[in-house]
């Protein structure tokens, strides 16, 4: 009865257990087992129990062995696999069992199903894996460190490392991380002081990691016993953080540097937060407001305050973003150009909630912004207007803009002008020297130059300047363009040759008055001379017939004082003659008049006049002068006329730029112009042996036409003839 | 008073020859008196008395403004053409011009003894007398 209750006491329990002999067999096992271990309802009496249980831990097995040699074995749960396939942590007890003569029979085998549980750990362990959270206990009485797997993992060391307490202190880093969890953990056990801390780690493999360690304190009689906690990995998460703060701390270093403000508006709450350097720019005292939007609203300049109100509405409606320049009034009264730019921040959701946005202070940009284009204003005025020529020159000498002075100076259209060069418009000589300066300032030498050069008129006459360049630099450093500036002082230098052919002109004019005037001295001193010295001779002389003589004589001085006198005056008069009496006259016809005039002379001699004079030909002169000059010339040609040949003289004109050039050709004595060049139009200067020879007719003719702004030059080969050309001004 | 043997006198006005040449006879300044009308005239007869060796003057009152050579052309023609040199020939400028340019320009021929100031005078030709004697 008793074997029979123990026998249905087996079968019935809910455990699985099973007695075996010691060759393993079944002698018996409760109904458990066999709903554990197979599949039918065989009966498993007298079966092996390894053939049973064919996948099972080593260690099952060693416990077997150990039971058998008579020691109880536990365990507190491995993982079997059931012949169904299915998974089953068992807890197993196995116990030896003797018979009265203390002999071992058999096993008694004990399986607990704990899968279960076992799950709930791998799933927390899973968990704490997924997490990064994992689980410590320090237990103070026994002194020993408990770690999770978690918490192993995150300090990668094996999993069965089992830490020590300062071991695991040890893998904080060195310095202030390692100090404070000692002195956290310190704390804690001695004033039971809980803690939560983000340190640095260095894991068994060398890696930093940031980890969040949170201790909890049980206590037993105001004992600390025990500090659990958990250990969680935030490196990301941490470093993320730092990442956020220091770009926020940038972030703030660059809105305080370049002094922008901002704020945030939250639509939900109704709410506006400005930054410190809001509060700046507006000139606000952030104690002294009650509303920052009304603060805000007061400082808006009259002018924009509406645009500004609207546009800050539009944005909080969502109509479009804040995106305006305006200007306020500060406290002190002074305007300021304010930029404002803002954005609306929406949820996950596609709600709006938030605004943001940014303002600065731009016065100093529009403030330049304002010169720069009332400097460019009035530059292009003034390279529109400037009477002086001026271009815009790009590196290569190719004109980039020319305004209108330049273009008329040069007698192009600006069109025309900007397909040329600097260089082609330039004289060749003046070229080297140009360039030679432009390109010490290309090399950094000098900012600008000045010199006076030639430019080609489109027309091919020089065009005189005093050309200023000065270089524009690019942002960069480097060379933009030239500026040139170039006056135009052709007509200067007209004016100058005019002035010095006119110095010219008076400077031999009053040397000739010089000469003349000395010329006079000498001739009327010898004329009285002599008559100092007859009438000397007279008042001694008692010869009647030498008296008759002397007397002669005298009456000859007195002529030739008078003839001297005369030619004074004929000088003096040319001398004071003005242009303001000239007039246009045919050179013909005065050639006609005084061919005339001379026919008498012309016949004695049988000369031959042949005048070839276009009818067409005027010149500027005063009538008396021009006949007196070619009457001149003409009988100075019969006076000196060769005497073995017949004279013949020959009068060409013809048209030499302003004036008309009038040749006068003889084939007559000719002169030594080796001997008298110099002295040929001089006052009483004589060449050749001739009774009427004076020495005032050349002398005169040169001065009448000098008179006229003309020009006389001669040329002669002795004994061949002499030409005259005299130049006078075109009419 | 010793007087000169041969006296020239180079000038194209013929009342200056006829005064200077009156003076001349009065204080018996020469014994002989040879007259040109310009530079030119006066190198060639000069030229003439050298090829034939006959006597030059010892004196010679230069006009400076004469037609076709003047004076200074004449200085530096005659220059040229004398090769004795035993036998100086005393020039004297004999001018109406107070041109100091001319005075200027005297000092520039070395073989002109002096300048005079027309008219001559009978003065002029005792001093001259007194200097040649020399």
């Amino acid at each position: 009865m008793k074997t029979l209750s123990i026998d249905f006491l087996l079968k019935e329990t809910p455990s699985a257990i099973a007695l075996v002999d010691t060759k393993l067999n079944f002698i018996n096992y409760s109904t458990q087992w066999q709903i554990n271990f197979t599949s039918s309802k065989i009966n498993l009496i007298g079966e092996q129990l390894f053939n049973i249980i064919s996948e099972r831990p080593i260690l099952f097995d060693k416990a077997i062995q150990s039971g058998l040699d008579g020691k109880e074995n536990s365990n507190d749960g491995q993982k079997f696999i059931l012949p169904s396939g299915k998974v089953q942590w068992l807890k197993w007890k196995i116990s030896p069992w003797k018979n009265d003569e203390n002999t071992l029979s058999g096993l008694m085998i004990f399986l607990e199903d704990i899968t279960v549980d076992k799950k709930e750990i791998e799933l927390l362990h899973k968990m704490e894996s997924v997490s990064r959270v994992g689980g410590w206990e320090v237990d103070l009485q026994k002194n020993t460190l408990y770690w999770t797997q978690t918490t192993k993992d995150i300090h990668e060391v094996d999993e069965d490392f089992i830490p020590d307490l300062s071991q695991g202190l040890n893998f904080y880093k060195e310095g202030i991380h390692r100090e404070k969890i000692t002195r956290l953990v310190g704390s804690a056990i001695e004033e039971g002081k809980p803690f939560d801390t983000e340190l640095i780690i260095q894991t068994a493999k060398g890696n930093e990691i940031w980890v969040r360690a949170k201790g909890e304190i049980e206590t037993m009689n105001d004992n600390v016993i025990r500090i659990i906690g958990t250990f969680q990995d935030i490196d990301q998460r941490k470093k993320l953080e730092l990442a956020h703060k220091e770009i926020s701390q940038r972030l703030k270093i660059a809105t305080q540097t370049t002094q922008i403000g901002i704020w945030e508006y939250d639509l939900k709450k109704n709410n506006l937060v400005w930054d410190d350097e809001m509060y700046k720019i507006f000139g606000i005292n952030k104690n002294e407001i009650s509303g920052i939007f009304e603060a805000w609203e007061s400082t808006l300049h009259p002018d924009d305050k509406e645009r500004a109100l609207i546009a800050t509405n539009d944005a909080i409606n969502g109509v479009k973003d804040f995106d305006e320049e305006f200007r306020i009034k500060l406290q002190d009264g002074s305007i300021r150009h304010i930029k404002g730019l803002s954005k609306t921040i929406e949820n996950l959701n596609g709600e709006a909630v938030k605004m943001t946005g940014a303002n600065w202070d731009i016065t100093e940009l529009r403030s330049t912004e304002l010169r720069l284009e009332r400097s460019r204003d009035s530059f292009t005025e003034t390279f529109d207007n400037a009477t002086i020529g001026m271009a815009l020159v790009a590196l290569n000498g190719a004109w980039i803009k020319a305004n209108n002075s330049l273009c008329k100076s040069l007698g192009y259209t600006e069109k025309e002008i900007l397909k040329l060069t600097f260089q082609e418009l330039t004289h060749p000589n003046d070229l080297y020297t140009d360039l030679e300066l432009l390109n010490e300032v290309v090399e950094g030498k000098r900012e600008s130059y000045q010199l006076e050069k030639r430019f080609f008129h489109k027309k091919g006459q020089l065009v005189h300047v005093i050309l200023t360049v000065t270089v524009v630099r690019a942002i960069n450093g480097g060379i933009s363009h030239f500026i040139a500036q170039a006056v135009d002082i052709t007509a200067r230098i007209e004016t100058e040759k005019k002035l010095n052919s006119l110095l010219e002109v008076t400077k031999s004019q009053n040397e000739s008055l010089m000469n003349f005037a000395h010329i006079v001295s000498h001739n009327l001193r010898s004329h009285s001379t002599n008559m100092t010295m007859l009438s000397k001779f007279l008042t001694v002389e008692e010869d009647e017939n030498e008296r008759k003589n002397i007397n002669g004589m005298i009456t000859n001085a007195a002529e030739s004082l008078a003839e001297t006198i005369a030619h004074l005056n004929d000088v003096v008069q040319v001398k004071t003659g003005t242009l303001e009496n000239l007039k246009r006259i045919s050179v013909l016809n005065t050639l006609r008049q005084i061919q005339k005039s001379i026919e008498g002379l012309l016949d004695e001699q049988n000369a031959i006049l042949k005048i070839d004079v276009p009818k067409s030909h005027f010149v500027s002169a005063v009538p008396a002068y021009l006949e007196s000059i070619f009457l001149n010339i003409l009988t100075n040609a019969l006076k000196y006329s060769a005497k073995d040949r017949t004279p013949v003289i020959e009068i060409k004109s013809k048209v030499k730029k302003e004036n008309i050039l009038i040749t006068f050709s003889d084939n007559g004595q000719g002169i030594d112009l080796k001997r008298h060049g110099d002295k040929i139009f001089g006052m009483y200067k004589t060449f050749h042996q001739h009774k009427d020879a004076k020495g005032i007719g050349l002398f005169i003719t040169k001065n009448q036409i000098e008179a006229m702004s003309g020009n006389i030059r001669i040329e002669s080969i002795v004994n061949q003839g002499t030409t005259i050309f005299i130049e006078l001004k075109q009419s | 008073m010793k007087n000169v043997k041969v006296c020239c006198i180079i000038d194209d006005d013929p009342i200056f020859i006829y005064g200077t040449k009156r003076i001349i006879k009065e204080v018996d300044f020469a014994k002989k008196v040879i007259v040109y009308n310009n530079g030119q005239e006066a190198v060639d007869g000069l030229k003439e008395i050298i090829k034939e060796q006959g006597l030059l003057p010892d004196v010679i009152f230069l006009d400076l403004n004469m037609p076709i050579m003047n004076g200074w052309e004449f200085l530096d023609e005659y220059k040229n053409c004398r090769h004795d040199k035993s036998k100086k020939t005393i020039i004297y400028i004999i001018s109406s011009s107070v041109d100091p340019r001319d005075l200027e320009r005297v000092k520039n021929y070395k073989q002109v003894d002096d300048y005079i100031l027309k008219p001559i005078t009978p003065g002029d030709l005792a001093k001259i007398l007194r200097e040649t004697k020399v």
